[in-house]
């Protein structure tokens, strides 16, 4: 309890370190904010050509939204995704990239995994907000379904921060886990239907069995993604096991990532 | 009325462990199968004594005797593998000054960033700021990015956010030497108003002048073991013995 309490006390550093963050990573640059937009477009663009026009990968129409744009449908599921490859990453290299910090001054260490998810939290909800305008320009009742989208991003900001923070550790004594999670990563996103629909991977389970699709499911992104598209591409309420997996995972993450963080944490400056 | 101590240290140790190589990757682990090879060497070995309360406390000792790493516990960053030590009052250490800065951002910003990590509130850093800014003598380069400040601009910003944390027990490391002249005997003057305020400093110097001028207890650690504790005089008298002799 003690513990807690303190992490609750300095949460005025939590926000003072995410100031820092938000407001150092686009200073001196023209267009300052603008290019954590200008991001995710541009990624749009390359993913729309690449797999709606040249592959062709056509997702089913949005039920009950009617929607049926793949640049859309696209982004509902890649900015939650580059949320959380961004929490995850910079996680992992928070307290190794912050060691002069940690060796010099204490305080609660996991502000500084915290510090990330709030950054880049911050720079997602701008994303999420501007996807919802466009949303509804182009015909998507998203408004109503707004307060879920909110708790499923607080949902897998703690998937992403657990992870995040046993990674950071594991990286003071491995080295080689930030090498080893960027390759991982990136496998991982082409294992969660992001640029490709689901229905893909439904016609393989028809040709080489249904274990195909039952071990492709395990993935916790993959019920992230489909809720975020259920909400906001299709407008409808989540999917009962798919929000029930979302929770259990976020939950067990971030209890496991806050466990292996507190045990570990008195022995950093030491490792550093 | 006999007053409590300010900080009680009881048989602190703590020691680090010497590989026979660097265990940083995953493949030492993985081709020896267990942990690598080591060798332990303590750092601090039982060290237990007393600071009174309102006293300045100096740490002496050679290169490498533990009073660093004796701060750094004291300043709760490295954590001690036996013994344990109390504090009465709030705590606040100084190993490094301008901690955190982030060269992009303003003096002002980084004065309320500094300030939180050093555990300052955001009201009491608005009450200080004044006080501060005034101190550090960048007032006019205040809403400029730190990157653009001087090596002595930076370092007096970040002592005189420091300073102002104002703890009832304050830990120094060998910060005292930064700035100009004029700057030293501000920092000098906030000395003895923070001793005469009845507030206890625990502080790390080489500087034998500055010790002697300053302390009125003090501990002479070599090798991890604590040698004397006590009056400065005796306890400085002592060390400068040992080191004529091994001459």
């Amino acid at each position: 309890m003690k513990y807690l309490s303190e992490l609750f006390a300095s949460r005025e550093l939590l926000s003072n370190l995410v100031m820092r963050e938000v407001k150092g990573k686009y200073r001196r640059t023209v267009f300052g904010q603008l290019w954590s937009l200008i991001n995710p477009l541009a990624t749009m663009l390359v993913y729309t050509v690449v797999f709606s026009f040249i592959f062709r990968a056509r997702p089913s129409v949005g039920d009950p939204s009617g929607m049926n744009i793949y640049p859309l449908w696209l982004m509902c599921g890649l900015l939650p995704w580059m949320f959380f490859n961004r929490v995850v990453t910079g996680g992992l290299n928070s307290i190794t990239s912050n060691a002069g910090l940690i060796k010099k001054v204490y305080f609660p260490r996991m502000n500084l995994p915290f510090a990330v998810t709030g950054s880049t939290g911050y720079t997602w909800l701008n994303e999420m907000a501007l996807l919802s305008v466009v949303l509804m320009v182009f015909g998507a009742f998203v408004l109503p379904w707004l307060p879920l989208v909110v708790l499923f991003m607080l949902l897998l900001a703690l998937f992403a921060t657990g992870l995040g923070m046993a990674l950071a550790i594991l990286t003071v004594y491995f080295r080689d886990a930030q090498h080893f999670t960027a390759i991982a990563i990136q496998m991982w996103m082409y294992l969660t239907p992001i640029i490709y629909p689901i229905n893909l991977v439904e016609e393989a389970a028809d040709k080489h069995g249904q274990i195909v699709l039952d071990l492709y499911r395990l993935n916790p992104m993959e019920r992230f993604v489909s809720v975020f598209r259920q909400l906001m591409y299709d407008n409808r309420w989540p999917d009962l096991a798919d929000s029930l997996w979302c929770v259990g995972w976020a939950v067990g993450m971030f209890v496991f990532g806050f466990l292996i963080f507190k045990r570990f944490e008195k022995k950093l400056a030491v490792r550093l | 009325m006999t007053e409590k101590p300010a900080v009680s240290v009881d048989g602190l140790s703590l020691k680090y462990r010497l590989y026979k190589e660097r265990n940083d990757a995953l493949k030492t682990a993985l081709l020896r199968g267990r942990r690598a090879v080591y060798e332990d060497f303590w750092a601090l070995d039982d060290v237990s004594f007393e600071v009174p309360t309102g006293s300045t406390f100096g740490l002496i000792g050679n290169n490498g005797a533990g009073k660093s790493t004796l701060l750094k516990v004291l300043s709760r960053i490295l954590y001690p593998d036996k013994g344990s030590f109390t504090a009465n009052g709030r705590m606040a250490a100084l190993l490094e000054v301008g901690s955190g800065f982030h060269p992009e951002l303003s003096g002002r910003e980084n004065i309320f960033l500094n300030g939180s990590i050093l555990g300052m509130s955001r009201k009491e850093i608005t009450r200080k700021f004044d006080e501060i800014v005034d101190f550090s003598g960048v007032s006019k380069f205040i809403d400029q990015p730190v990157k653009n400040y001087s090596s002595g601009m930076y370092v007096r910003l970040g002592f005189s956010v420091a300073i102002n944390v104002d703890p009832d027990i304050l830990v120094v490391d060998e910060v005292l030497s930064v700035g100009d002249a004029a700057f030293k005997a501000k920092c000098a003057n906030k000395f003895v108003d923070f001793k005469k305020a009845g507030k206890t400093v625990i502080l790390v110097t080489h500087s034998m002048t500055s010790l002697q001028s300053m302390c009125d207890q003090a501990a002479w650690i070599n090798q991890g073991k604590l040698v004397t504790v006590g009056d400065a005089k005796t306890v400085i008298a002592d060390y400068k013995k040992s080191v004529d002799e091994s001459k």
